[in-house]
């Protein structure tokens, strides 16, 4: 459904207005280097609007929240001036003159103007900012908070600290060496983005994959979402000092990161991928041995989390902690667990499904409080319902070949495709120029989510920011790119 | 229901994996190995063509008939063993963690089937040496300077108890005051270039920097990226490098330890002079 008219704008914000979903706006050029705009909406379907951009555009920020940061994007990379848009500062150079030679490295960070955060002055309100270097194992980005106490008053994301002109990294590769690319966005969800990818390449170019590549690629997404579940569910239990806990979830993680090593020949899935289906085939042996380990460990999960969230200590800080409310998680266009936890139902899987999904029943656990333990409980809910779907993919995992033998890249296209990464709806849309690609753009749900983590942060004591962080746990090259 | 949790953990056995296991070991981590005696001329050409980044190079007529594998450049992607086998598999053991830069490469002389620069030191080499560092203490920083997070993920599960890295003594720890070595990870991003000088200031000398994966080594995937600044050694002096993408939990306790040994005789060596 692509409409290509001047009347893009209207047609989107009168969808909108309807209750439909902003899913992306983002930029490209046409041949002669002018800008253009494209909008993606859910509104039960996807729907795509594009118009070249020759004068400024109105803003949708004004009547959707969660337009703010792709037209930030828009403007600073495209050029592109919106029209009513409330806050054009840069996003993702900071301070950097836009191609600063790279041997300037020393020099650059501090020309341009100073980023300016918003000020929250008063009676007893004290700023404390944070990063980008944070104190442990985890990714770079700045948070700006304004308290009086304890309490958090404002928060203020600074982030894309891991930026590294992934998009324009894409422009020009061969359509079949973007795949690498696809999978060092966001490594610990690698697959998804290797998947997102080839069925971006796929739709555009009409690669039929054989059956038995979309099963192992259910598997491999799955898989992918348990590891990312089990693991943050122990993360979750160390941030409240319960240790125990988090040593067992991230020793039931490494059982199925080696159990994946020994199954397709690496951790994360890394390399598996492959336009038109999959470079690594699963034995019967193999997949028999994969679906006894998800088991076990999902037997375990479920007994160390029902223990968990049974634990007092672990209750009295889960819950209420960290509140998002429906209609905010809805106004920023939230997606994944952070939406199903504030009442919002919505899964890739079940509602565009894809791949080996389109024949599979998918259970969306629902929960309504919008907090840290509503947040805890969609990811047990979650592995439960992976480890379901693995044990059926993989015992009827159908005959054939794990690729399509003849692509033919020629042509020039574009298309877009969703998946549910273990964070949410992930998509890439692609655009194909002679064999290479000419525009990529990569909307990941932790760039959708970012902007409503403060509204749940808001109201909280400071020292639970670290305990709502991880509950969302979004990715920050994903977001950064 | 705490009670039920410490009798899981007593159930679950023992699951810390030998350190004997560990050192050397680099499966799941696809990095690849040469067998110069299946190298031929076209299996080479094969496997440089199937390289996305330019870790493999060479082995065109002009050059000399040489093969050349940089792993600080490998992402570990297993085209070059799909096309080229038999010539290149799968690394049964990895020596190449932990090592200076030039460490990292590797040469062969296609025609005559042999390697030019003899491996490092063979893997029970490593072990033995390794085997003398345990029961020190090393305190550990993480910096991530603009990574995809995979090298993250895999850091992460140091900690985990398979692995359970303070069993040699070594523990991450929140502040760089406290730090002996920086792990740094990712291509620097130029947004991450002022902190990235900032953190390695705030170690206190004596201090260790060790670049980690294909992005810390060489750029990796992201070499010559728009908004990357390059490799950690553009910025900061590196002592040891860890390839891989991401680098296995095994990978980076050879090479975290190697790169304690090595800075260990340079120490003394020059307190000889």
């Amino acid at each position: 459904m692509t409409k290509e008219t001047g009347q893009s704008f209207a047609a989107v914000a009168d969808l909108l207005r309807g209750g439909a979903r902003l899913v992306a706006v983002f930029g490209s050029v046409d041949d002669r280097g002018r800008p253009i705009v494209h909008y993606i909406v859910d509104s039960g379907d996807y729907a795509t609007f594009s118009d070249p951009v020759d004068a400024p555009i109105p803003s949708l920020t004004p009547i959707t929240p969660a337009a703010g940061w792709h037209e930030r994007e828009l403007h600073e990379v495209y050029g592109v001036v919106l029209d009513g848009h409330p806050d054009l500062r840069p996003l993702m150079v900071h301070n950097t003159p836009r191609n600063a030679p790279v041997d300037g490295l020393h020099g650059t960070q501090t020309d341009g103007p100073p980023y300016r955060f918003l000020e929250v002055s008063g009676v007893g309100v004290c700023e404390v900012p944070v990063g980008p270097v944070h104190a442990g194992i985890i990714e770079p980005g700045h948070f700006r908070f304004s308290v009086v106490g304890d309490r958090v008053i404002h928060l203020e994301l600074r982030h894309f600290y891991t930026h590294k002109g992934t998009e324009r990294l894409f422009e020009g590769t061969f359509v079949e060496e973007g795949i690498p690319i696809a999978e060092s966005v966001s490594g610990d969800n690698c697959f998804a983005h290797a998947v997102a990818y080839c069925q971006a390449v796929e739709h555009a170019l009409k690669i039929a994959v054989p059956p038995r590549a979309e099963g192992i690629r259910a598997v491999g997404l799955e898989l992918e979402r348990m590891l990312a579940h089990v693991g943050d569910f122990g993360a979750l239990c160390g941030d409240v000092g319960f240790n125990v806990a988090a040593a067992q979830g991230s020793g039931l993680k490494e059982i199925l990161l080696q159990a994946s090593a020994e199954c397709v020949g690496t951790r994360y899935w890394r390399g598996i991928g492959a336009i038109g289906g999959v470079r690594r085939d699963i034995s019967a042996a193999g997949a028999r041995k994969l679906a006894e380990t998800v088991s076990a460990v999902h037997r375990e999960f479920a007994e160390l989390a029902h223990d968990a969230l049974e634990t007092p200590s672990v209750q009295d800080r889960f819950e209420n902690t960290g509140i998002l409310r429906q209609q905010v998680a809805r106004d920023f266009g939230t997606v994944g667990l952070v939406a199903r936890a504030s009442g919002i139902s919505a899964d890739i899987r079940r509602d565009h499904p894809y791949g080996a999904y389109r024949g599979l029943n998918i259970d969306v656990p629902l929960y309504h409080d919008g907090d840290v333990l509503a947040r805890a409980r969609v990811r047990v809910d979650e592995t439960k319902n992976s480890a379901r779907l693995i044990a059926a993919l993989l015992e009827s995992l159908p005959q054939g070949p794990i690729s399509s033998s003849k692509i033919d890249y020629s042509r020039d296209r574009k298309s877009f495709s969703a998946v549910e990464s273990p964070r949410g709806e992930l998509l890439y849309w692609i655009e194909t120029r002679d064999t290479r690609i000419a525009r990529c753009h990569i909307r990941s749900p932790s760039f959708q989510n970012w902007p409503a983590l403060p509204q749940a942060v808001i109201g909280n004591i400071i020292a639970d920011f670290p305990l709502i962080n991880k509950s969302f746990n979004l990715s920050y090259s994903g977001c950064d790119r | 229901m705490i009670s039920n949790m410490l009798r899981r953990s007593l159930r679950g056995g023992v699951q810390v994996i030998p350190v004997e296991q560990l050192l050397g070991n680099c499966s799941g981590s696809r990095m690849p190995d040469v067998d110069p005696a299946a190298l031929t001329q076209t299996l080479a050409e094969k496997a440089v063509l199937a390289c996305p980044t330019s870790a493999l190079s060479g082995a065109s007529p002009v050059a000399e008939r040489h093969l050349t594998l940089d792993y600080g450049e490998c992402i570990g992607c297993g085209r070059c063993i799909e096309v080229a086998a038999p010539a290149f598999l799968e690394a049964k053991s990895f020596a190449y963690s932990g090592v200076r830069r030039d460490g990292l490469v590797r040469r062969w002389d296609i025609s005559a089937n042999t390697e030019l620069i003899s491996v490092a030191a063979s893997p029970e080499r490593v072990k033995r040496q390794i085997r003398s560092m345990l029961g020190r203490a090393l305190n550990i920083r993480q910096l991530d300077a603009g990574s995809c997070n995979g090298c993250e993920a895999e850091i992460t599960a140091l900690t985990n108890p398979h692995y359970d890295l303070e069993r040699f003594g070594i523990h991450f720890v929140a502040s760089p005051k406290h730090a002996d070595m920086l792990l740094v990870t990712g291509p620097v991003t130029r947004n991450m270039a002022n902190a990235v000088r900032a953190t390695f200031e705030a170690v206190p000398a004596p201090k260790l920097v060790v670049a980690v994966g294909a992005c810390g080594c060489s750029g990796g995937i992201f070499a010559g990226a728009s908004a990357v600044a390059g490799p950690v050694d553009a910025l900061l002096p590196v002592d040891a490098y860890i390839p891989g993408c991401p680098p296995t939990p095994a990978m980076l306790v050879t090479g975290i330890l190697k790169a304690l040994r090595q800075a260990d005789g340079m120490r003394s060596s020059s307190k000889n002079l």
